[in-house]
């Protein structure tokens, strides 16, 4: 799957582009970032709703492309800019994280 | 001159905290384990400072006032003020941060604001152990640009602490940085480590107080003797 796909597999919004041919092998959902940081695949997709900058740190520390945040949370300038500067993706969504990574699992044909 | 301090108290306000956490105890009990300097820090609101700072004076120790800040990161973050007006403000401005509250769900405890004799004033509505929307970075300008001082809590900590939630410290302009242990082996940053009781029960006020060298028994005192305590790496 491709960083690209993710848009129409949640019904998100793109808030930032990142990679768009950057190839996702997993996804990891969490909303403790110590626990992503600790525990997240490189090359994953990290569905969230941690709507701060300190999201995207976290993702570009794992090599993460890119961050779904869910519940129809909103980006704050400060995290947009952040991931504009790190090249990571940066989706919203209305979904909730449990849908959000049932999609995401059926496009990554993990189910 | 030499000044212990406590600085980070929880009153009766805090729905954790104990009912028997009226400021008048708190100072009392403060007192009669020699206290300098105390600040009150309830969870994201400010409503006991008037009567605090009363009780405090009372019994000839220094009072400070702020709160254990929540933010969107669901961190905890103390911030102090020199004197009640700048607290009650920046209080106020903190409530306002809160969600509204969800039907009539519990609190979780009382959250009470009392003054100086006990008598209950009224109840924060909101729940003030949720979260704000305001950023530990917005917080430590918001409450520099007020005067104020700020240190993320109890960092090593596995609940509500920066480290925990993020899984790292974020290279911000904090005053000193809060530990339980101040051998955690985390980095800080190079900046002034303190401890503090975090009471939310008579019997812990004043556990962890930390010393410090002051030119006055004051706020600005108190400032000055952190900033001494920078290391080299600090912003």
């Amino acid at each position: 799957m491709k960083v690209q796909e993710i848009q129409n597999c949640i019904d998100g919004e793109a808030k930032t582009k990142g990679d768009p041919s950057a190839e996702l092998q997993d996804a990891y959902t969490s909303d403790l970032l110590s626990d992503v940081m600790g525990n997240a695949p490189a090359n994953s997709v990290l569905i969230t709703v941690q709507g701060h900058k300190n999201t995207v740190a976290v993702a570009n520390l794992v090599g993460m492309p890119a961050i779904i945040l869910c519940n129809g949370r909103g980006v704050p300038p400060d995290m947009q800019e952040s991931a504009e500067q790190e090249g990571i993706a940066l989706y919203t969504t209305k979904l909730d994280q449990f849908t959000a990574s049932y999609r995401v699992a059926q496009a990554l044909g993990k189910i | 001159m030499h000044v212990t301090a406590d600085l980070h108290i929880h009153s009766c306000l805090s729905p954790c905290g104990s009912l028997e956490m009226s400021p008048k105890r708190i100072a009392a009990e403060a007192a009669a384990r020699q206290i300098d300097m105390l600040a009150i820090t309830d969870h994201n609101s400010c409503r006991n400072a008037p009567a605090f700072k009363e009780c405090c004076n009372r019994q000839g120790i220094v009072p400070l006032f702020g709160m254990e800040v929540t933010s969107v990161e669901e961190a905890h973050v103390v911030c102090i003020f020199e004197d009640t007006p700048g607290a009650l403000d920046f209080g106020e401005y903190i409530e306002s941060h809160l969600p509204e509250p969800r039907g009539s769900s519990s609190m979780g405890g009382d959250q009470v604001y009392v003054d100086a004799e006990e008598n209950i004033l009224g109840q924060v509505n909101k729940l003030l152990i949720a979260a704000t929307d305001i950023s530990i970075d917005q917080l430590v300008t918001m409450v520099h640009e007020r005067d104020g001082i700020i240190f993320p809590a109890h960092i090593d900590r596995p609940a509500f602490s920066i480290v925990m939630q993020l899984g790292f410290l974020p290279e911000l302009p904090y005053d000193a940085i809060e530990c339980v242990n101040p051998n955690c082996g985390i980095d800080t940053l190079g900046l002034p480590i303190i401890t503090n009781s975090d009471a939310h029960y008579p019997e812990d006020i004043a556990s962890r107080p930390s010393e410090y060298q002051m030119d006055t028994l004051s706020f600005k005192g108190l400032r000055a003797a952190l900033s001494r305590q920078h290391g080299p790496e600090s912003g």
